[in-house]
């Protein structure tokens, strides 16, 4: 059956052929934008326009109607007023695999009828709904995108979206973090094709490690339990859930009922399927990031953690914040001490977890010294993850372009340090200045290529880490 | 052991008379129904005559049925740890000349045994539009909205759900022994919770039959669980 998913929506994740209607032949709107990126994105496959009288399109050859099609398309993007949409499709069976819908005006304003007609009209054709009242889809392995200035490296993160807007978001600010996509679908009102269905697509495909889902109504929701439920946590699923909070009291006679609020049913959602529930978009991506960069492991759900890098209070500030995420900061035992100790470290170090080295400290050696920390605490028992952060502005104040290299190596020695290293989790922190963002940004790319997480201050990372335990405790309890 | 026919004979009697929700006796014959403990009681009438508690053993909850008043503690239908059966005998004649006043209906008196002392949980379940049934779980007694401290569960539940559950609990502890106190029983109330929302349970074996439960409380003793007070509004179907 996931062999199926796989065969059944690659039309739609990676397709050949797409039909583009609704573009006119002035410059138009959304469809001309769609048409017109398509080639300079790098999609290789044909493009139909689709419009009745102009014989060329953005450059493109245009068919009159969708039934005029030469070949079947595994694509069609739909941009026309909502009340013309049934009709398009007369004539067109066998012409379309896929059809999406981005134009507004259905069930969200009070047009449910009208969405029945689209249902029927496009089922009818052989083919199946994506929206209406969404955005695009991104579609890496064809280099198709309803957003410009976003990439098609190939990635592990798979996004099904119910608002287009907030997918924009999630490529732009994503591709920023780090993040490498397996796909993104906005689904808009879900008229056909919802969240259950696709994310078989997700599930089955071996590209795609981690499956983030933005969701409103989902009008499919006990087949989204069903589908991961039967998963039993194959891969982690992030769930940002929209309007939690705005379901009013039920009338309710018993006392059930009247705490039966959304908010707690999706609680149990997540905690039956071992979906981790966020509730920002910045949580949303920390999440993603970490399980692109980090295999869970099961066997030993993570619990105790290192804090090692500069910075007295943001290490005091650290400890409480990966403590109040469920976590532990051990202090350590004598043996970790004692070589801790033999490394002579400058005064004001703390040898002592949260490891604290200012940056006069990790200046020693060029930066080399921090392998030599890193080594010594290895060996310390039961460590599940060592999170290290480096306060860019201050070490970048001492103008060695040593320093910031070396201790990523030493970084990346650690994070290889062999079968019992943890997970490695990087923190960069700036003062926002253009020229340290940029440093930090270039810092943070490498990190992300190489598979170390990179998070703006260390609250970020317990959140995002504090997923990842979660998901490795889901799958120690339902082995 | 467990006996769905004779709880889809309860829930269809009482929507047949076009009642909306079945009363105490009748919601804890369906509990028991499918194995959830409840207290050794007798139902009596209105005005009982000749010995009230014949194979009873005081302490006594004595508790008004009556189909006008759904919430029996704050009609005032509500005495617990009345000693003996005398005791309850002139509970029952107090009580029923201050409600019969009040104008509701006195269909009889339900005269349980008190339940053995423990953690006053609350089980719940509900049909919800969107997910299906639900149960739910958490710190019971007449505080329970109040301090919110449940959890929901997507039926059908396992085991696993169920630990799940309380260990979201802030007061979970409660449950193992809180300041010297012997732990509850889990197993039972796992297994309560299973007899509800699990493979086969409640909620799957009368449908739509139940639209809304309430068991509060139910208390979870060393010893077991017992569902002291039960609520089943009735759904739709029949």
């Amino acid at each position: 059956m996931s062999g199926d998913a796989l065969a059944r929506f690659a039309p739609l994740f990676a397709p050949r052929a797409v039909a583009v209607v609704g573009a006119s032949s002035g410059t138009g709107g959304f469809a001309n934008t769609f048409l017109r990126n398509l080639r300079p994105s790098g999609f290789v496959g044909r493009i139909y326009p689709v419009h009745p009288t102009a014989p060329t399109i953005e450059g493109f050859p245009a068919v009159p109607s969708l039934r005029d099609l030469p070949e079947p398309v595994d694509y069609a993007y739909v941009a026309v007023g909502a009340a013309q949409t049934p009709k398009l499709f007369e004539g067109a069976a066998g012409k379309l695999r896929f059809v999406q819908v981005v134009s507004s005006g259905f069930a969200e304003s009070g047009a449910p009828e009208l969405q029945a007609e689209l249902v029927a009209a496009v089922r009818g054709a052989g083919a199946r709904l994506v929206g209406p009242n969404c955005l695009g889809i991104h579609a890496p392995l064809a280099k198709l995108s309803f957003v410009d200035r976003v990439g098609f490296a190939p990635g592990g993160v798979g996004v099904l979206s119910q608002s287009g807007g907030l997918g924009v978001d999630i490529l732009r600010r994503g591709q920023m973090r780090g993040l490498r996509f397996s796909g993104l679908v906005t689904m808009g009102n879900c008229a056909d094709l919802g969240a259950a269905e696709l994310l078989g697509y997700y599930l089955a495909d071996p590209r795609t490690k981690v499956i983030g889902l933005y969701l409103e109504d989902a009008p499919d929701a006990r087949q989204l339990f069903d589908t991961l439920r039967a998963a039993r946590g194959r891969k982690p699923v992030v769930l940002l859930k929209g309007g939690r909070t705005a379901d009013g009291q039920r009338a309710s006679a018993s006392h059930t009922a009247a705490l039966a609020q959304d908010d707690r049913l999706w609680g149990a959602f997540a905690r039956q399927t071992g979906v981790a529930l966020v509730e920002t978009l910045d949580a949303f991506l920390d999440a993603l990031l970490m399980f692109q960069a980090l295999p869970a492991r099961p066997g030993l759900p993570t619990r105790k953690l290192v804090l090692f890098g500069n910075g007295g209070g943001t290490s005091v500030l650290a400890a409480d914040a990966f403590s109040r995420a469920g976590f532990e900061v051990p202090r350590f035992g004598e043996a970790t001490l004692a070589r801790l100790e033999a490394l002579g470290l400058p005064p004001g170090s703390s040898v002592q977890n949260p490891v604290d080295t200012p940056a006069g400290t990790l200046r020693q050696q060029d930066g080399r010294i921090a392998g030599r920390i890193f080594e010594a605490f290895a060996a310390e028992p039961g460590i599940g993850a060592v999170v290290m952060h480096l306060n860019m502005t201050v070490i970048l104040s001492y103008a060695n372009p040593q320093i910031l290299p070396n201790l990523f190596a030493a970084a990346l020695a650690a994070r290889d340090g062999g079968a019992e290293a943890g997970h490695f989790v990087l923190v960069l922190r700036s003062d926002g200045e253009a020229d340290i963002e940029a440093q930090k940004q270039r810092y943070r790319e490498q990190a992300v290529a190489d598979g170390i997480p990179v998070y703006n201050e260390l609250a970020e990372a317990a959140q995002a880490l504090r997923v990842l335990a979660g998901y490795e405790t889901f799958l120690a309890a339902r082995k | 052991m467990a006996d769905p026919a004779g709880a889809r004979a309860i829930l269809a009697a009482a929507r047949a008379a076009g009642r909306s929700a079945l009363n105490e006796v009748e919601a804890k014959q369906v509990l028991a129904a499918f194995g959830i403990a409840v207290p050794p009681g007798a139902l009596l009438p209105p005005e009982p005559a000749g010995p009230l508690a014949e194979g009873l053993h005081g302490p006594f909850a004595l508790k008004i049925v009556s189909r006008d008043i759904l919430h029996k503690t704050e009609a005032g239908g509500v005495r617990i740890g009345l000693p003996d059966a005398a005791a309850a005998g002139a509970a029952i004649a107090e009580m029923g000349a201050r409600i019969a006043a009040s104008g509701h209906a006195v269909d009889g008196w339900l005269l349980e045994e008190m339940a053995p002392k423990g953690v006053e949980m609350v089980v719940g379940a509900l049909h919800d539009p969107r997910f299906g049934p639900v149960v739910m779980c958490g710190f019971g007694g007449v505080l329970v909205e109040l301090l919110g401290d449940i959890a929901f569960a997507i039926c059908p539940i396992d085991a696993v759900d169920c630990d799940a559950m309380l260990e979201t609990l802030r007061g979970r502890a409660l449950l193992s022994g809180w300041r010297g106190a012997p732990p509850a029983a889990i197993g039972a109330l796992r297994a309560a919770l299973l007899a509800i929302g699990g493979p086969g349970g409640l909620l799957e074996a009368v449908g739509d039959a139940v639209a809304e439960l309430d068991i509060n409380p139910l208390i979870v003793s060393p010893a077991g669980a017992v569902a002291a007070d039960a609520r089943i509004i009735l759904g739709d179907a029949r």
